[in-house]
């Protein structure tokens, strides 16, 4: 219960600071995705019975800020869960790089979906010819967002919480890593 | 049998999850029109934080600005700064009031020429996604606002209303790739529909036949329902008439800056 209410807060979080702070320090229209890297960091490290609802609902919470189209992110979450879920028994996810691997692999996966449900599904005229355009830069602030929150937060960590083990944090340090 | 199940039983139940995910999204499609509760139980939480984190950010780059400027400045010339820094920052207030001035009355001019009954709403959260573009407003049903409401500026056409909450509503620009308008070419009268594509926009279905100029004024036709006739939209950037085919390739530039939205009018009755 404890671990969803942070988990609920820090998808808040995100969801603020890309749509008030950083449209307004970064450049053009984009931001990088930080509920994509919750939602992996989420794949690796809780198991489907829990994770499977939690992101089905951050993504119907996340349809009311982002896009028009009510289910979208929810299956958009779902698909990226499910996926780093199939592989998190073939990898180590003790390794940090895995995880900045993954957030570029979620982004490509995330634009295929974006591109297939609204292509096929809705009356949208050929959204993957602008997201084509659209992605290497996407790629690259999620990445960067990502590199980011993961040397933040693993400093954090150790300067308030040196003796707590908060899920997964201490498997992301590299002091860790063989 | 079993066997068979057991061991794929992980890569099923994905499959089927994702499968009932995908039919509740295009379920919904029937009904993205509306606010549902969820959505409206979002817009009502995020809302004010929203409009406080908008207005915290505001205050801070203002200060931030004031102060990298006057360090910046006290480097080259300490002492006429602290003699005029006083005299700056009244300059620089009166500038930003004058700015806000123009800006409102420019909105104030256009709401008076505007038949239709408008209420002015201030921009506090753009979309949390790179791939759609929709802006949050701080006003909602509790002002009148609903669903499918035309927004506009002085300059012209910004998009139309898709959610509302009792005290905030979104907005779909005309930019995002899910939004068409009918539309017509100012001189010519040529139909057509207007398409997001991101920053861009694109006028379809324009008849091969038809004369259409780098720089014509694209307006709404008022046929879609939604954007009473006669707004601007934008203007004809460029224009690829092939050798074959029924239509013209036209490409549209919107008159709004969408990157510096501050105010707008909601357009409050439908034009039906």
């Amino acid at each position: 219960m404890n671990r969803t209410l942070i988990y609920l807060a820090m998808a808040g979080i995100a969801v603020v600071l890309q749509t008030t702070l950083l449209p307004l320090v970064l450049p053009g229209d984009y931001k990088p995705d930080l509920l994509l890297i919750l939602v992996i960091y989420l794949g690796l490290h809780e198991e489907p019975q829990h994770g499977v609802p939690m992101v089905y609902l951050l993504g119907c919470c996340y349809d009311g800020v982002a896009g028009s189209f009510p289910g979208l992110n929810g299956f958009l979450l779902l698909g990226i869960f499910l996926a780093v879920r199939g592989i998190v028994t073939r990898v180590n996810t003790e390794s940090s790089p895995l995880l900045l691997m993954l957030v570029i692999a979620g982004t490509v996966l995330q634009s295929a979906m974006v591109a297939f449900a609204l292509d096929f599904f809705s009356q949208t005229a050929h959204i993957w010819l602008l997201m084509v355009w659209q992605l290497p830069v996407q790629l690259l602030s999620n990445f960067v967002a990502a590199f980011v929150l993961l040397r933040l937060t693993v400093w954090l960590q150790r300067t308030f919480l040196p003796r707590r083990n908060l899920p997964g944090l201490r498997k992301l340090d590299r002091r860790y890593e063989s | 049998m079993w066997e068979w199940w057991r061991k794929n039983k992980p890569l099923l139940l994905g499959g089927l999850l994702l499968l009932v995910a995908l039919l509740w999204y295009s379920v919904n499609l029937r009904q993205q029109d509306e606010t549902n509760f969820l959505e409206s139980v979002v817009l009502r939480v995020t809302g004010p934080v929203q409009a406080g984190f908008d207005r915290m950010i505001g205050g801070t780059a203002d200060v931030w600005g004031h102060y990298l400027y006057l360090v910046d400045t006290a480097e080259d010339n300490r002492h006429l700064i602290e003699v005029n820094r006083s005299l700056r920052a009244v300059l620089t207030q009166s500038d930003e009031v004058r700015l806000e001035n123009e800006r409102l009355r420019l909105l104030l001019d256009f709401k008076e020429a505007q038949k239709i009954a408008t209420l002015p709403a201030r921009v506090i959260a753009e979309d949390a996604s790179s791939w759609f573009r929709t802006v949050m407003i701080d006003k909602g049903s509790d002002q009148g606002v609903t669903e499918g409401m035309p927004v506009v500026v002085a300059e012209g056409v910004v998009g139309r209303v898709v959610r509302s909450s009792p005290r905030f509503s979104r907005v779909l620009l005309i930019t995002d790739a899910s939004s068409a308008i009918a539309s017509l070419l100012q001189d010519n009268r040529a139909r057509g529909i207007c398409r997001g594509q991101g920053d861009q926009m694109v006028f379809d279905f324009v008849l091969r036949r038809e004369e259409v100029k780098v720089g014509d004024r694209v307006v709404t036709s008022g046929m879609g329902g939604v954007f009473p006739k006669g707004l601007v939209i934008g203007n004809v950037k460029s224009v690829d008439r092939q050798e074959f085919g029924l239509f013209q390739a036209i490409e549209v530039e919107p008159s709004v800056d969408f990157s510096h939205l501050e105010e707008i009018l909601v357009l409050l009755r439908s034009p039906q």
